[in-house]
């Protein structure tokens, strides 16, 4: 078939819009999967940059724009700008605009930053997640090569194509983070479902070659209790063992009350001793300012001495 | 909606021709996925060929992967058929409505009402699976993933709003003239069926063609022994529709 050879869009390619005239301008590749390309753009004659998803299949790219867009009013700032077809020539393509996301995924940023940024991206990640679970959807396909951080901690979620609503089946996944694949519940979008995502995820982070290891067993023995193993055996697991294994089980009631108790077990640890208490000016702020008066004095009395 | 997927690692050697069967099916309006499974080696020019021109005669699509891949490329094919036999039926409709034209000419916000229709109706319709199973000797150290991956398959059709079932059945029999044994009959649930295959005797002919017709006609009857009592029909997919598209 074409598309799996076609090579994609050189720079510099022109991609207009057929209903609504817009004009992009390829700069480079970012990224392909199984339902599209993505490249990253600029509008002609303005400046500002977006990504740009040419799809294989007019219908899949649809029903992920027609998610998007239902999503446009909940969120904050909007990920979709427009959607339109594109004559390249040969045939007619759908492609959709969106926000470009600079940055790295996941488990690229942990493996250059360390994994004591796991707690700040976990909360942000579950942050973007309650908005979805808000709107009644659930994200799916929840990997590390769908989140996107930027250089100081961001983060993104890309590639809504297996967002689904509540009650739904899930559209789109991965083995390792799929409850389904863990024989611990079923294929339908729901809150827990995520988090149960979220949870092998973050194991996947932390120790990934024991996640390999549980993964590799026979699949009617795999089971959530290799995964608990896992979580017991490392100490690095310490301060997320219970929040962990709390979302494997599927034991959150929502993703609020999950992002909560996130936000109370990292805290409580690692932050508490260097906690600023709100309203009150934080000790080194404190001891500069005493330093300065000392200096201050110093610099009167010999002002006055000489 | 219904579908055969078959399972197979080579080439028929036995009786009526698989392909012809394949066009039967679809005659019935029942789509046929062929899966190639393949560990090592080559399936050969002939069993491509073959794979090919089944799924081609049966209006469906085929694969060929290796066992690792065999449950996700299962999934992926009977869901992309829901909604390829959906999006047939629908431009139907958009023909029919707009006197010619299909989905990817439509403007983006008729295109999006479309979509959604038929993204409702590919989680909402009932769904019915028969997997044909070649159980040749060479398919013998394949049997455990393609068991594995049937249980798959079945969480993944549970998860669905609408009805999904499945059935099993495996080529050849024991007997000389038993062309396809029933393991599991239509079924939403797969917990109770361990070992499906356990009491395989394995033979080398591979009658294809001949446990697809058996197949079509397990369709129509309910049952291997070719009996009265039809099951439903293919007019009440239009007739849905019919309330979705106006
Ligand atoms: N908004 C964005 N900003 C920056 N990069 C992006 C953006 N969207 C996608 N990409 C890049 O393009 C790649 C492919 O995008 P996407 O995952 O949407 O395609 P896909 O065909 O759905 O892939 P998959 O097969 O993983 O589902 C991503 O892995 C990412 O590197
Ligand atoms: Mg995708």
């Amino acid at each position: 078939m074409t598309t799996l050879s076609n090579p994609g869009y050189p720079p510099g390619t022109v991609i207009t819009g057929k209903w609504r005239n817009s004009r992009y301008i390829v700069e480079r590749m970012l990224g392909k999967g199984a339902n599209g390309k993505v490249y990253l753009v600029h509008r002609a004659g303005v400046r500002g940059r977006y990504a740009l998803k040419v799809g294989h299949d007019a219908l899949d790219l649809q029903s992920e724009i027609n998610v998007l867009n239902a999503l446009k009013e909940q969120m904050p700032d909007p990920y979709l700008v427009e959607a339109d077809d594109h004559h390249d020539g040969s045939h007619e393509v759908s492609f959709y605009v969106m926000r470009y996301i600079e940055g790295s995924p996941l488990h690229r940023f942990i493996r250059k930053r360390g994994t004591e940024w796991v707690s700040l991206i976990g909360l942000k990640l579950l942050e973007k997640l309650s908005v979805l679970h808000a709107s009644g959807y659930a994200f799916g396909d929840l990997k590390p090569d769908n989140v996107m951080v930027s250089a100081y901690g961001r983060v993104e979620l890309i590639d809504y194509g297996g967002v689904s609503s509540f009650g739904r089946s899930v559209k789109q996944f991965t083995e390792w983070y799929d409850r389904g694949y863990w024989n611990a519940g079923s294929r339908t979008g729901d809150v827990s479902y995520d988090l149960f995502s979220f949870a092998v995820m973050c194991i996947g982070l932390l120790d990934e070659k024991s996640l390999r290891e549980a993964s590799c067993q026979l699949p009617q023995t795999r089971s959530v209790a290799d995964l608990q193993l896992i979580l017991r055996r490392n100490p690095v697991f310490k301060p997320y063992a219970v929040w962990l294994n709390k979302a494997l089980c599927g034991n959150f009631a929502d993703s609020r009350e999950a992002l909560n108790e996130w936000k109370k077990r990292m805290y409580e640890g690692t932050v508490k001793s260097a906690r600023p208490i709100p309203g009150r000016t934080p000790r080194w702020l404190r001891n500069a300012f005493a330093l300065s008066l000392v200096i201050m004095a110093c610099a009167v009395y010999f002002f006055f001495r000489s | 909606m219904k579908q055969i997927l078959l399972i197979t690692d080579g080439c028929s050697n036995v009786g009526a021709s698989p392909v012809l069967a394949a066009a039967h099916a679809l005659q019935d309006g029942i789509v046929v996925n062929v899966v190639g499974v393949l560990d090592y080696g080559t399936i050969g020019e002939l069993g491509g060929l073959e794979i090919k021109e089944i799924a081609k005669a049966g209006g469906g699509i085929h694969r060929i992967v290796g066992t690792p891949q065999l449950a996700q490329t299962m999934q992926m094919m009977t869901r992309k058929t829901v909604v390829q036999t959906i999006q047939q039926a629908v431009n139907k409709e958009i023909q029919h409505i707009l006197g010619s034209g299909s989905l990817e000419e439509l403007p983006p916000d008729k295109r999006s009402q479309v979509v959604e229709v038929v993204d409702e109706l590919a989680e909402t319709s009932s769904l019915q699976v028969a997997l044909l199973i070649d159980a040749s000797a060479s398919m013998k150290p394949k049997l455990a993933a393609v068991e594995e991956a049937i249980r798959d398959l079945m969480l993944s059709l549970k998860a669905r709003l609408g009805s999904s079932k499945l059935s099993v059945f495996h080529f050849p029999g024991k007997h000389s003239g038993e062309d396809v044994v029933m393991d599991v009959d239509w079924t939403s649930d797969l917990d109770g069926a361990r070992g499906m295959f356990s009491r395989l005797q394995m033979k080398g002919a591979t009658p294809t063609g001949p446990a697809l017709l058996k197949v079509i006609e397990f369709y129509r009857y309910g049952t291997l022994e070719g009996n009265q009592s039809w099951q439903g029909d293919s007019s009440q997919e239009e007739g849905m529709l019919g309330d979705y598209v106006v």
